[in-house]
């Protein structure tokens, strides 16, 4: 199915036709048939019930699976079946997850290093740059505290943190308020928002709650692993 | 934070499975250790032995068994006329079952000859001369054989007198019973036989005229060969099966290390796969996780080798010291047995370390997030 609202060609950051991903030898099918785009410096919801393929959408767009079928490109470059996309998530992507995903035996300050060691950064610019980026997440006085020390927001921002260490163009978020309390999860929110808007960064984020899903630009739904629509909403057509 | 900081935390967040795995390896390189350097060590005291009698060059048959075979002793005569061969003197050499004793060194020495002169008398005396049918004992074959001055030894048929005991100054020689060749020959029906000449050189023999006198003893001599100290060592079928025997020993103990490190990878590589699959998602490449899987190992090898040489070296130290074994053991305990052994250590990590890599390195992100 096509996407309403068709992109210009121009300044694409994403660009998916026919994509499709099955799982277990074909039986089934995550996504069936996608056609997607994401304009330079957009912030898109993709929204749908569990299992509608959200997560396997983005998961694609990061280069963590590939698709079974399909084109996707990013900048105009095919990403659908890179050799190697380690290069590709370090320079480009920034990931936030659900589950966090920190690493439970290294630091605060010592997570928001780890991906810079494929950024060719010294030691030093490494220590540096993970500092600032604790600082604008406002957890400066956290550093040298473990992962199981933190509260559940703590966690999510230095996952943030993290995200932006290589300085990416596009941060994918996997549902980054679902193990959030109401609270915790505006701080999230209205921190990712505020990023998106200082760095210009690109924002793909996979939610439930349709209240943030409305924060978007744009808002993609999904279902039974299609785009059912992309509606515009008028809160969205004013921005 | 370094790279080598990310190596050291995947150690140490298990530290009684990777104390347990130092251990294992700890043992097998201690074992490396001990059983290569004893074998060593008795080379080197073959070598010392020569040194100390004063041998520059020997001529013997090696080409079988433990010990030369015997050749005519009417050899000496014709190596003595030899150039650059100052002085000369036979010995016929047995390992006999002596009493208790399943197989001790039996030396008979031509009278007068030089190998005599360096023997310490520590109690009794020497021989008389050629024909005294006696013996005298090294210090550790006395030991060994509960004998003192007056008491006597059977070889083969005879029965001989302990006239002294007597300090070689090296491992060999204080394991020997010695007496006089021509008492040796007729006891053993070995009459005209030795199966040694050893050679002193006249002084300032260069390289080249030890290399031409091998050649005419070759000439004189086609079934054997004249041999250097150190020669003696390599040639001898003994000391190649000891070490045959000593480096298969410590094989066994290093497969036995290998399997130990590589189970405790695979155990980090499959309880990490969730860590790995996070590591992929921020871009980390295959090849740096294979990387800090590959120093891991390689980590567990230098740490297990080091605390290995030190386990063996200790051992067998204080094995040396005590006194059923004192003198008896020179261990070898030279930093190239040290540093061979850390090294062999590393090889093992970095070996048990490939497949766990490997393994780690064919996880696909998506699917070890899910893990």
């Amino acid at each position: 199915m096509m996407e309403k609202g068709s992109p210009d060609s121009e300044a694409l950051v994403y660009e998916a036709r026919g994509l499709t991903k099955s799982f277990d030898g074909g039986s089934v099918a995550a996504l069936r048939g996608v056609d997607f785009h994401v304009r330079e410096g957009e912030f898109v919801a993709v929204v749908g019930p569990s299992g509608c393929g959200k997560t396997t959408l983005l998961q694609l767009l990061g280069s963590l699976d590939r698709p079974s079928s399909g084109t996707l490109t990013y900048r105009g470059k095919s990403i659908a079946n890179l050799p190697d996309p380690s290069e590709y998530r370090a320079r480009e992507i920034g990931f936030i997850f659900q589950a966090f995903h920190l690493l439970p035996t290294f630091t605060v300050v010592e997570n928001v290093q780890i991906p810079m060691f494929e950024g060719g950064l010294s030691r030093s610019e490494r220590a540096g740059r993970a500092l600032e980026l604790l600082n604008d997440v406002g957890l400066e006085h956290r550093l040298k505290h473990f992962p199981s020390e933190l509260s559940g927001g703590e966690r999510q921002r230095v996952a943030i943190a993290r995200s932006l260490a290589n300085r990416p163009s596009v941060l994918l978020a996997d549902e980054p308020t679902g193990n959030l309390d109401s609270e915790n999860a505006a701080h999230v929110v209205e921190l990712l928002l505020r990023l998106h808007k200082e760095l210009g960064t690109t924002l793909i984020l996979v939610t439930h709650d349709l209240a943030i899903a409305a924060l978007a630009a744009r808002t993609v739904r999904m279902k039974d692993g299609r785009i059912v629509e992309a509606p515009v909403s008028a809160t969205q057509t004013s921005r | 934070m370094s790279f080598f900081t990310i190596v050291i935390r995947g150690l140490i967040r298990r530290p009684v499975r990777t104390g347990l795995t130092l251990l294992g390896i700890s043992i097998g390189i201690a074992a490396v250790v001990a059983l290569v350097g004893m074998a060593w060590g008795y080379e080197k005291s073959i070598g010392r032995q020569l040194d100390v009698i004063g041998i520059d060059m020997l001529v013997s048959n090696m080409s079988g068994g433990l010990l030369p075979k015997v050749f005519d002793e009417s050899l000496q005569t014709r190596v003595t006329e030899l150039p650059n061969v100052k002085e000369t003197t036979s010995v016929l050499m047995l390992m006999l079952s002596v009493e208790d004793a399943p197989m001790i060194m039996v030396s008979g020495r031509e009278w007068g000859g030089f190998t005599w002169d360096k023997l310490r008398v520590l109690e009794g005396r020497m021989p008389k001369d050629a024909s005294e049918r006696a013996v005298v004992l090294g210090r550790m074959a006395a030991e060994g054989l509960n004998k003192k001055v007056g008491d006597t030894v059977q070889i083969e048929a005879d029965e001989l007198p302990v006239v002294g005991i007597v300090d070689g100054q090296a491992v060999v020689e204080n394991g020997a019973i010695i007496l006089s060749l021509r008492v040796l020959q007729e006891i053993t029906a070995n009459e005209g036989k030795v199966n040694f000449v050893d050679i002193r050189l006249t002084p300032k023999t260069t390289k080249d005229e030890v290399a031409r006198l091998r050649e005419r003893v070759k000439e004189i001599f086609p079934a054997g060969r004249a041999m250097e100290a150190s020669d003696v060592v390599g040639t001898s079928q003994g000391f190649q099966i000891a070490r045959a025997m000593s480096w298969s020993t410590a094989l066994l103990a290093i497969i036995v290390g290998v399997l130990g490190v590589m189970n405790t990878m695979l155990m980090t590589v499959f309880e990490r796969i969730h860590e790995i699959g996070i590591l992929l998602a921020v871009g980390w490449k295959k090849q740096r996780i294979v990387t800090m899987v590959l120093c891991e190992s390689a980590l567990l090898g230098l740490l297990g080798g080091i605390t290995g040489v030190a386990l063996g070296a200790a051992g067998l130290t204080i094995l040396g010291l005590t006194t059923h074994l004192h003198g008896l053991l020179e261990p070898d305990l030279s930093p190239k047995l040290l540093l061979t052994s850390v090294a062999i250590a590393v090889v093992v990590g970095v070996i048990s370390g490939l497949y766990p890599a490997w393994r780690s390195s064919r996880l696909s992100p998506s699917i070890a997030l899910r893990h």
